[in-house]
């Protein structure tokens, strides 16, 4: 075989690897569009804030990816629905605005595909990341407190300082980082329903 | 093979550079992947020290990182860059800008290790570090790339023409997958769940179509240099060849099970994971007759037994492969520890095994130095193997474990959670012995590098066959 020949046959199978993933994949899931909600006027899937698109980063820096999943699946082969994380199977679409779109490949922790259906709250879920075990004393979550500030309390204690005893007239309130990743979280809903994926 | 000439050294700085940094990040890497999985193992520990930096959450993608682009990628490059302008008898020119090449390389794991532990990974699969990071990673493999070729090029057709096929494949792949992940995934070109699809693309080919054809590259050249017998068929490696490049950048698509993919193309990723399987068939039937009866020597011959170790690894890693494609388990084990198992299979047992035989083998020639006959030889052979061999099987029981357990609604998550705690505490003794054997290897290595063994020989033998045996990698030495 010539170096020529050789040359051409790796640059054709790359290309079939390149164009039948990159580009039959954006002819196919990269020109989805939103549906429109003609009872509610809101499109499917909902367009997330600019604190939530901060989110994604900063849930992806927190390494979260390592132990928490962004995919529900269907109820062949899988108890994902059964477990209740979520109302129906994730598909393409759900991932329209997600921007970096994550997914995860490892469920130390549960899926988070609902997380704002589950845990609606911010406050329960800022809770959770200053301390996962104040809610589940089994969680293998660990803590994140740098992700809060400690101040000195003014005459009175502000609404969104966390609920847990300090010292010296201090109050833990949110960082940015903080509020956005908990935006994040509750952007993570999929009770829509989708012509390929309708609610049941 | 020729005999190296003093031009032919332009290169052994970058090589050296390249095979010191690997050396350093896999101890750097496995030291933090003990203190990952103890985290992981006993979570209270972050309660107790809850410091971002080095949390489970920074530390997972950096280990991974630190393996695959610090220990593998860079000791691959390394060993080539000893290897190709021997084969080809070509010395590479403008040796300083190939050391400059080496030497930005270490600077972007440098810079990737920085950002991951300060700033978190991107979340991105296998690009876990920023666009600056990717584009030293880019410069420095096209200027290493560039010399490679070079040589790759002009010797086409003196020698065997598999290693050569591979590399080629693993030289065009690197930068086609990076350049492509970087434009689609951070150019913002990529909208929603073609992310998705281009980060499993990109895993894909850093794995299968990067550090796959690299280490086959050694295999195909080395192993029949170190036995003294030929590979077989030319058409069934020919063959095999075309099913790996072809079919490698489908595989990560079997890693999904629906979510954001479309199912098309994860049944395109199981068809080619399972043909791939065909493919890696047949270059274990073009190496087994190598090693046939080749027992005394594989236990005398460092080199040869990481050579021989590293092939029976490649084997097992993509038959573990294939069996996870297979339609019941790829449900029952997706997003479980059984993907941990590819990893150690793959970086410890194959492209571990494979890189350490290419530096017994190769380094010697490249700085006039020799391997003492030390016991360190053995306690690197037997740890990183016993390291690996644990670590991948107690994975692979805990990913199948927690697959079962996770189909089962009736199991909350947190029992699942403890019923992978004793498969960690065996992950955490497999890694303590891998990181003891790199310890080994790299006292070895280090101390060989600054001659500080009275008595060496270019071909490395374990202490027990203090007898050197003839080498046909050092014709210096018959």
């Amino acid at each position: 075989m010539k170096s020529t020949q050789a040359l051409v046959l790796v640059f054709l199978a790359l290309l079939f690897t390149w164009a039948g993933q990159v580009a039959l994949g954006f002819f196919q899931v990269g020109r989805l569009e939103p549906i429109l909600n003609e009872e509610t006027n809101y499109p499917a899937p909902p367009t997330p804030s600019g604190l939530a698109q901060t989110g994604a980063r900063v849930f992806a820096s927190q390494g979260c990816l390592e132990c928490h999943s962004l995919s529900v699946r269907g109820p062949s082969g899988s108890a994902d629905l059964t477990r209740g994380w979520g109302p129906r199977r994730t598909v393409p679409r759900d991932y329209l605005f997600r921007e970096p779109a994550l997914i995860g490949l490892s469920r130390i922790g549960s899926d988070l595909s609902n997380a704002g259906l589950r845990i609606p709250e911010s406050k329960d879920l800022l809770m959770h990341l200053y301390n996962p075990r104040q809610r589940n004393p089994n969680s293998t979550c660990p803590p994140h407190p740098w992700l809060f500030d400690s101040s000195l309390a003014g005459p009175s204690i502000e609404n969104e300082a966390l609920p847990v005893p300090t010292r010296n007239w201090k109050q833990l309130l949110p960082s940015y980082e903080a509020k956005a990743l908990v935006a994040y979280l509750q952007s993570l809903r999929t009770d829509y329903a989708l012509p390929e994926a309708p609610l049941k | 093979m020729n005999t190296p000439t003093p031009s032919v050294c332009k290169a052994n700085s970058s090589a050296g550079i390249l095979l010191i940094g690997s050396v350093s990040w896999a101890l750097l890497g496995a030291g933090l992947q003990v203190l990952a999985t103890t985290q992981l193992l006993v979570p209270s520990l972050s309660y107790l020290l809850p410091i971002p930096w080095i949390g489970y959450g920074h530390l997972a993608p950096l280990v991974s990182f630190l393996f695959t682009y610090g220990w593998i990628s860079s000791g691959f490059l390394g060993v080539l860059l000893i290897l190709i302008p021997r084969i080809s008898g070509i010395p590479f020119r403008y040796g300083r800008l190939l050391t400059s090449a080496a030497i930005l390389w270490q600077f972007a794991v440098l810079g990737g290790l920085a950002e991951i532990l300060w700033n978190g990974s991107t979340g991105l699969l296998s690009l876990p570090f920023s666009r600056s990071v990717s584009v030293l990673f880019f410069i420095s493999f096209l200027i290493l790339g560039t010399g490679l070729t070079r040589g790759l090029g002009r010797s086409w057709k003196s020698g065997p023409l598999l290693p050569r096929l591979y590399l080629l494949g693993g030289l065009i792949a690197f930068p086609l997958g990076l350049g492509t992940a970087e434009l689609l995934l951070r150019g913002s070109l990529a909208p929603g769940a073609l992310q998705i699809i281009m980060q499993f693309t990109w895993h894909s080919f850093l794995h299968h179509l990067w550090l796959t054809p690299l280490a086959l590259v050694l295999l195909f050249q080395l192993l029949p240099a170190l036995t003294g017998r030929a590979a077989g068929s030319l058409s069934l490696g020919i063959l095999s060849w075309v099913a790996t490049i072809t079919l490698g950048g489908w595989i990560g698509n079997s890693l999904a099970s629906e979510g954001p993919m479309p199912s098309w193309l994860q049944s395109a990723g199981v068809v080619a994971t399972l043909l791939l399987g065909v493919a890696v068939l047949g270059n274990t039937l073009l190496f087994k007759p190598l090693l046939e009866g080749k027992w005394e020597e594989c236990r005398r011959q460092v080199a040869l037994r990481f050579f021989a170790v590293g092939f029976w690894s490649y084997f097992a890693s993509y038959a573990w492969i294939t069996f996870l494609a297979l339609p019941g388990v790829r449900q029952t084990t997706t997003f479980t520890m059984v993907g941990q198992a590819t990893q150690a299979l793959l970086l410890f047992s194959f492209y571990g095994n494979v890189l350490a035989g290419g530096i017994y083998a190769l380094l010697p020639a490249s700085r006039s130095m020799g391997w003492p006959s030390h016991p360190a030889l053995a306690y690197h052979f037997w740890f990183t193997t016993l390291g690996a061999a644990l670590l991948a099987s107690a994975y692979a029981l805990a990913g199948i474990f927690q697959g079962l357990a996770l189909n089962d609604p009736g199991v909350p998550m947190s029992t699942i959670s403890s019923y992978l705690r004793p498969f960690l505490v065996i992950v955490l003794a497999g890694q303590l012995f891998w990181w003891i054997g790199q310890l080994a290897f790299s006292s070895i290595f280090f101390a060989s590098l600054l001659k500080l063994f009275p008595s060496v020989a270019p071909v490395a033998v374990f202490p027990a066959n203090r007898d050197i045996p003839n080498h046909p990698l050092h014709p210096a030495h018959h």
